[in-house]
Parts: structure tokens; sequence; C-alpha cells
């Protein structure tokens, strides 16, 4: 099915590759307005306080500031990120973690703004805080938000898990922790904003452009088409760059000034001011028969949200991994004065999903069964209804509906067979409690997990694409996605030239305008393949049919018997009978006199009862030294699913990354917070310890191409699934090595604490 | 006090007075304008402000601009003679070597100066060299790739 195409799943480079590698593709940082002004915040060292008094005479007397905002200056009122990741005040009377926003100053020069910040006289009250997501849910904590703690708990259940549990032979309960991840993208990104009569504009890096138009004109009461975002590449974001509320503050000083404001933060300030992976705690109790039969799976997750972060569910799709008669699952967001918290990649998938297979790894331990063969028995298959995705959620929600959603397409099984096979599972997996090898303090351990992600949710929206197709047969495909580096405009346009028959360099994509784009979905969670391709598809094909209509009156034929490819419009029939696809364009038409203008356009949503998922399954094989406690990576294979892959090169490197990223949770990466304070004490990349190109393997990256009927050529999402079974792979490699489950990060002083050593 | 100094950038002669605490970094961005050279975290740990100062490579952002007087930089936009790729350059395209590309400036200056030294790498020579970059993208296994390549184009010309 693959080899009829000749530019979907081909190994182009990205489209941009030539501004990448000469520096010339500008960043959100590299840009500038002519009169721009400059910003700086000054950010409260205290966890939770009043704010009792501002003294800005000094700092506004200072020659060369512009404008100084404080909490008087914004709007009284909070503003939404509509995926949850934000509700609260831009500045407010309290301050809620170490690094809120308390007031801030546009001046000539950075220099300058830095100065005012020190002459900002700020009279704090400050106010018990908490840290701890177990103490701030109990009923007399700290008050994080005026609205409470606790968000409203999401709760699905689907048969009876009680009695489940009853009939099960035995129960295998646990409670898991996870490290403290944060994005920490390279690019530190900047904001530019203005405020004229006109509108609001503003330019940033951006996954989200339309959402952040959104949150932008609600916030300041204006119509949409007043609020204009241009959204910069980005230099990697991985769920950080959203709606931010430095946004807020670039937006306000500019209104005050009258002048455009460049807010660019700083290394310190994006580790510590924007976001990070909501820590999670998750107890999860599994029931089984001694036959093997999965009888009642619970699930309690809680979510650390942070000062602002507003999410009530985790993001999840890990109950459709494993077939289990009757399930129950509780998701409750807690606020703590730390850091706002929210979406990171992999989110729910990665931090349930670890907690769920360390359950289910444990359940197959029971039983006595090869790992590997209990996931092939009891994996999710094409056609199985989802009992608690979020289509299902939404559709009950909003129209009280009760229609099952079902998986669209599975690779599982495919995924774990050739992983295992790939990694040598059947000579290296000696049996349960038997490590790999021994060699002295040296033991070596195999390990296996699997996880889902979704690339296809209908309620994340309405996709819309235009397609222009020039007199001279050159193309450009107006679009909304946002460039993060996963090559999503080089793969949209790889779709387009396969339904126009010409080649990808003929494509231009123009992308990031709210002005210009049309709506299109936030470039989140893998669904810009699955479901962004919809719409372009559609625009591509409606533009193809013009074009084939005007070319049937010159051949004499009907529309149908023609066909576009390599860039010539033939008779299908008679293939010598063709046409130059830019000849065609270019000649007047006989009834206008000029030549046609060709405009493919669409608009789509997704189907709301089906739900495309990807599918993973990772395999690790690792060596422990007893003696350090240090955890090394032999060997790591990565096996996925994401349907037709529209470009292999693309989706390695994806892989890659997801894989970079998981296991550096897995193995390194943990932003600290002082327990006293609640300040980040590392938010640098000296101390915050990504993995470079010495600390892993070259992972073995596998694609299982298993045609998805919703996807576009059958393809469906990658970019953020990628992490999903990380640290749960490599948990299940350590379990075989030395014994002892241990939650990520596996520092060498757990590792030695968990042997006894320490 | 501004403070003259002279210098090349990219085979072009500048001499530019300059305040005296301003990095290398800054002085291409903001006094020069090439925005290539990329300031990642401003202490010299992600490797992205990667420049060449007298074909060695060298954190930019670590660097007092007067420290350039009298010496010869190359940054980025150094590399390409108009659409003509530099062979490091032409092998990271060619073997998929960046995604989002932020990294991209520093580690093709990495590998030159690795290059410009030795020009039969081994793999782990490779990998030394671009320790001190972070690319949170995680391409690692391909920016090996494209290095590794490159230095084989390049023994070819």
């Amino acid at each position: 099915m693959k080899n009829e195409h000749s530019v979907f799943g081909k190994r182009f480079p990205q489209i941009d590759s030539f501004e990448k590698v000469t520096g010339r593709l500008n960043y959100g940082s590299d840009i500038s307005i002519p009169g721009m002004l400059h910003a700086k915040v000054l950010r409260s060292v205290y966890a939770h306080a009043e704010v009792v008094k501002i003294d800005l005479r000094k700092a506004e007397a200072l020659p060369g500031i512009a404008a100084v905002i404080t909490y008087e200056d914004c709007p009284a009122k909070d503003w939404f990120c509509p995926a949850f990741n934000w509700q609260g005040p831009v500045m407010g009377k309290i301050v809620r973690y170490v690094g809120d926003e308390v007031a801030a100053v546009a001046a000539i020069d950075e220099k300058t703004a830095e100065e005012a910040l020190d002459l900002i006289e700020v009279e704090y009250k400050p106010m018990q805080a908490v840290f701890d997501m177990l103490e701030a849910m109990k009923p007399d904590a700290v008050l994080v938000r005026p609205d409470g703690n606790r968000r409203h708990p999401s709760i699905f259940q689907s048969g009876d898990p009680e009695r489940g549990f009853k009939e099960s032979d035995f129960i295998i309960e646990l409670e898991t922790h996870l490290g403290q991840q944060q994005h920490a993208p390279l690019d530190r990104n900047a904001c530019i904003a203005n405020w004229t009569k006109e509108r609001v504009t503003l330019w940033t890096g951006t996954q989200s452009m339309f959402w952040c138009q959104r949150s932008v004109a609600d916030y300041f009461d204006l119509p949409l088409n007043k609020v204009r975002i241009v959204s910069t590449p980005l230099g990697g974001s991985f769920g950080f760059w959203w709606q931010n509320n430095y946004h807020f503050i670039a937006i306000l000083l500019a209104r005050k000034a009258g002048k455009p404001v460049r807010l660019e933060l700083t290394r310190e300030e994006v580790f510590s001011t924007v976001k990070r992976r909501e820590l999670p705690i998750s107890f999860i109790k599994v029931g089984a028969k001694n036959s093997g039969e999965l009888k009642s799976l619970s699930v309690k997750h809680l979510l650390d949200n942070g000062a602002y972060g507003n999410k009530f569910d985790p993001y999840q799709t890990v109950v459709d991994m494993y077939r289990v008669e009757n399930m129950y699952c509780e998701f409750l967001g807690v606020s703590t004065n730390l850091l706002t918290a929210g979406c990171m990649r992999g989110v729910g998938d990665f931090s349930l999903g670890y907690a769920v297979e360390i359950a289910f790894d444990m359940v197959s331990e029971k039983l006595g069964e090869d790992p590997v063969e209990f996931r092939l028995r009891n994996r999710f298959r094409t056609g199985d209804v989802l009992p608690a995705s979020q289509e299902y959620m939404f559709q009950k929600f909003f129209f009280n509906r009760d229609i099952p959603v079902k998986l669209t397409s599975s690779g599982l099984g495919e995924c774990l067979t050739k992983g295992a096979e790939t990694i040598g599972w059947k000579d290296k997996w000696k049996g349960w409690g038997k490590p790999v090898a021994i060699d002295g303090a040296k033991r070596r351990g195999i390990g296996v997990a699997m996880a889902t992600h979704i690339s296809g949710l209908a309620f994340f929206g309405f996709n819309g694409a235009v397609v222009k197709v020039n007199s001279d047969g050159s193309v450009h495909l107006i679009t909304g996605v946002a460039r993060i580096g996963q090559g999503v405009d080089t793969t949209q346009a790889q779709v387009v030239a396969e339904v126009l028959g010409v080649e990808l360099e003929d494509i231009i994509v123009i992308s990031g305008d709210s002005d210009i784009s049309p709506p299109t979905m936030a470039t989140v969670g893998s669904t810009s393949m699955h479901m962004v391709s919809r719409a372009t598809k559609t625009a591509a094909e409606n533009a193809k049919r013009q074009i084939l209509e005007i070319a049937a009156k010159k051949f004499e034929v009907v529309p149908e018997e023609l066909e576009i490819k390599n860039r010539k419009v033939f008779n299908k029939r008679k293939p010598e009978s063709f046409m130059m696809l830019k000849d065609l364009l270019s000649q007047p038409l006989q009834e206008h006199l000029c030549p046609p203008t060709i405009i493919g356009s669409s608009s789509e949503g997704f189907p709301y009862d089906k739900g495309g998922k990807m599918m993973m399954a990772h395999f690790a094989e690792i060596e422990v030294d007893t003696e350090t406690g240090k955890v090394t990576v032999l060997k790591y294979v990565a096996v996925h699913d994401s349907g037709m892959l529209a470009n292999p090169a693309v989706c390695e490197n994806q892989v890659f990354g997801g894989v970079f990223m998981g296991l550096g949770l897995g193995l390194s990466e943990n932003l600290h917070f002082d327990n006293e304070t609640g300040m980040i004490i590392n938010p640098n990349f000296v101390d915050y310890k990504v993995l470079k190109a010495l600390d892993l393997p070259d992972p073995v990256v596998l694609f299982e191409e298993v045609y998805d009927d919703s996807g576009v050529f059958g393809a469906k999402g990658i970019g953020e699934g990628t992490t999903c079974c990380c640290c749960a792979t490599l948990a299940n490699a350590l379990y075989n090595a030395i014994g002892v489950r241990i939650d990520p990060p596996l520092h060498p002083e757990k590792v030695l604490k968990a042997l006894k050593k320490l | 006090m501004k403070k003259v100094i002279r210098f090349t950038v990219n085979g072009n002669p500048y001499e530019l007075g300059i305040s005296p605490n301003i990095t290398l970094a800054e002085l291409l961005r903001n006094e020069i304008g090439l925005k290539g050279t990329k300031v990642g975290c401003d202490m010299g740990a992600c490797g992205s402000c990667t420049v060449l100062l007298d074909n060695k490579a060298v954190k930019s952002c670590s660097i007092l601009a007067l420290q350039v007087e009298g010496r010869t930089v190359v940054t980025i936009e150094g590399l390409n003679k108009g659409d003509r790729l530099h062979p490091i350059q032409q092998s990271f395209v060619e073997n998929h070597g960046f995604q989002c590309g932020f990294c991209t400036p520093g580690m093709v200056l990495s590998a030159h100066a690795l290059l410009h030294e030795n020009l039969n790498p081994e793999e782990h020579q490779v990998r030394e060299a671009i320790e001190g970059h972070i690319c949170r993208c995680g391409t690692y296994p391909n920016i090996v790739k494209s290095i590794l390549h490159a230095a084989k184009l390049m023994r070819r010309e």
C-alpha cells in the first residue's frame, strides 16, 4: 500500500532545512520591531504572600522608563487556558509561588529595565504555603487559590469494579511517584506585544496560536479579529509555550506604553516561572484470576497543578492498553504553592501510564507469565471500545450521550512481537527474579513496557486549510500548524504534493499568522498528522477537482478519467494524452478570456465515535553497578505503530527525541524545590541534567505500519507519545536486574538505598 | 565608556565601539545583527552559542566581546556561500541531523572545529566533540551520523 505514493511516505529532509542549517531561521528571540521597548519582570521571593504595598515612584522616575505595571493595571479577572493549564489573574494582590509576577517594567533597553526593577519597593506579608499535594488536599490546608485546592474530580467507571475485585484470585496494589520533570526547551523564545487603536498583535513562538488568540481576546474583551497572533518557529516546546502569563504582561505593558514591548525570559526564568510537568501520585489496584483473566482495574491518580494550573484530568488514555473486564478511574487535580504545572510530552499516558505498566508487570509476575506474552495476550485490539477516553467523557458532558468510541487501529501486538525479536528477548529473559547476567557487582536486566497515546480527539477542534495552485503549477499551502521542530509543515506539504501530483519542492507552506491561517487545532497531542491532515487533504482534493474540471473540457473527457502525477495532467486510459500542469493553468479559459485561479479550501472536524491512538512497545537492556548504583542503558529498542508514516525520517527523529526525553526523567532529570521556601534550586542546564550524546546508545527505532482507516493515507500521530513508556521500560528492566522496584529517576543513591547499601 | 575593537567576522573586518561588559554573543547578535548564533542559557552549559574563534569552537556567551580584539570569528552565517552549503551543512540536511534547528548552528560549528583538526574521527570522538551541546529534541543519533558522513564528504574533496 505504501509504494503507491510518490511523496507521502518518503524520507524527505524538512522543507526549512536550508534556513535551519545556515542559521537563517528566525525564532521568537531573533525578531525585532522598530521602536520596541524592552521589559523585565519583578518576581515574588515568597511562595505565598500578600502584596501589601508597591512603591513605584523611584522606578517610574528613572530616565528611559516608558511604563511600569502592577496588579492594579490588570483587569480584575482571571484568564483561562482552554486546555486547563492555567487559571488566574495576570498579577494579583496575592502571590502564589516563588517567581510569581509582582510588577513589570518597559524601558528603552534591558539594562535600564533591570535597574528599574531594583528601584521598585514591595512590602510583602508572607503567608503560610503548602508544597505537598497530599497536604494541600486536606480540608484545613492552606488555600492556594480562593476556589479551593481541589479541582472537581474526573470519574469514569465501566462495569462493576468492586465485584471484579471480589471475583479476583489476587489483587496487586501499589502507589507510584515520579520525579519532577520540566520541558526545558533549548530556545528561550520571547514575545513582542503591540497594542494599537486597531488591535493587539503578539509575536511569539507558540504551539497554540488560536488558543492564544482566544485567551487574549476573552481576557481583554476584544473580538477575535482584533487579536493577531504571529507564531514564530520554536526551538522546541514539548507542551511549554502555549499561551503563557508573560504574554499578558507584555500586552499590558504595550498598552500602557503605547509602543511595542519585547519580553524575553532569562534561562532561570524559563526554568522557574513558566511551567513544569505536573507531578503525579498514582494509586493502582488490579485484580486478576490465577487463570490469567484480568477482572478489575482501579486507578486513583493525583496531579499537582502548582499555583495556577487548572487540570482535573491528566489527559490519559492508559486504560485503553489492557482488556480488563471492570474499571474505575478517579483523577484529582490539586493546587500547591509551587511553579504552575501542566501538560508535558506524554501527559497522563506518560505519568499514569507508568503506574499502570508497573502494576501490570507485577500481575504478570504473580501469574508467572512472560511479561511480553502477558501483554500480547491482554492488549487492546482494533475496534475495541475505549471505555474511559476523553471523546467519551466529552460527549457525555456536552451531549449526555453514551455512544461507544472505538479504537481505530492497533499495532500493539506487532510492536511487542517485533521489539521482542529485535532485542533478543527469548534468549535474554531468564524468568522472573532472574537477571540476564551477573558479572561481579554488575547485574544486567531486561524490561518491556507498552503505551498508547492519542492521535485523534474530536473535541480538539475543527481544522481549516487553503491550497492555492498558482498559474505556473507552484503551490501555497496555508495552514495554522506550529513549527516546533517535529516537521509538521513538511508532512502537511507532503500530503498536498501527493494529492495534487506535484513535487514536494513545489509547495510553500504559509503558517503562523492568525490573520491568515485558517483556524487550526493547537499543535499538541500528536494530532496534526491524524487530524489536521484531513483538512489539508480535503483542501488539496478540492483544488485538484477544480483543475480536473478545467482539464476535462480541454481533453474532452469527464474529470474522473483524468489524473495528475509528476506535474502532468493525463488521461488515465491514454497516458500519452497529457498536459503539463503549468501549461494548463496558464492558458486563458474560453468563457472568461483569462487563466483560472485555483483555490481549494476545507474546514473539517473528526468523527465523534472514533479514537485514533498511536501504539508503542519499548524494550531496554540495562546494567546496574551494585557498588556505585549507576544504571547504564546498554540497548534500547523502540517499536512504534503510528499507522502509515508520512515521512519515516521525521518519525524516526521524533522517537529518538521521545526516548532521550523519557529516559531523561528515568535517569537524571529532576527539578528540585527547596522544602522550606518552595524555590527551585536548580533552574539551569548545569544542575538540571538532560541526556546528551554520551549518555545513551543510539536507540533502535522500528515501525509497524498498521493502516488506520480514519487517518489520511492510513496515518496516525507520533510526536508527543514517544516518551510514554520509557520510564516503565527502564524500571521494569531495573527490577529484573536487582529485584527491587524503584520509581524514576534512578539516581545512584536511590539504587544503593534500595539495595540497602546506604 | 565604549572601547574600540577590531576583529573579523566571516571574513569581514569590523571596527566597533562597544560596552566593555558585553559578551561575544551579544556583540554578534545585537551589534552586528547575526542572529544565527543562539543564546540558550547564557552560562556556557548548552552549547547553542558556539562560534569559531581562530578555528576553535568557543561558547560565545562566556567570552567577553573585548577578547576578540585582533582575532577571527566565524559564525554559522559564514559557512555557506549563497545557495552552496558547506559539506557539513549538506550532510546535516541529508542525514536529518536536526528537528527544531535551534542547536544546529552550534553543533555544525563544533563539528567544523573537530574536522578541522581531524578529518577521520572515530564515533566516540564525534560524541566527545559535541558533549557540551544539548539537543533537547534528542536528535543525537542523526547528529553523530551527519558529522561522520560530513567527514567522509570532506575527505573526498
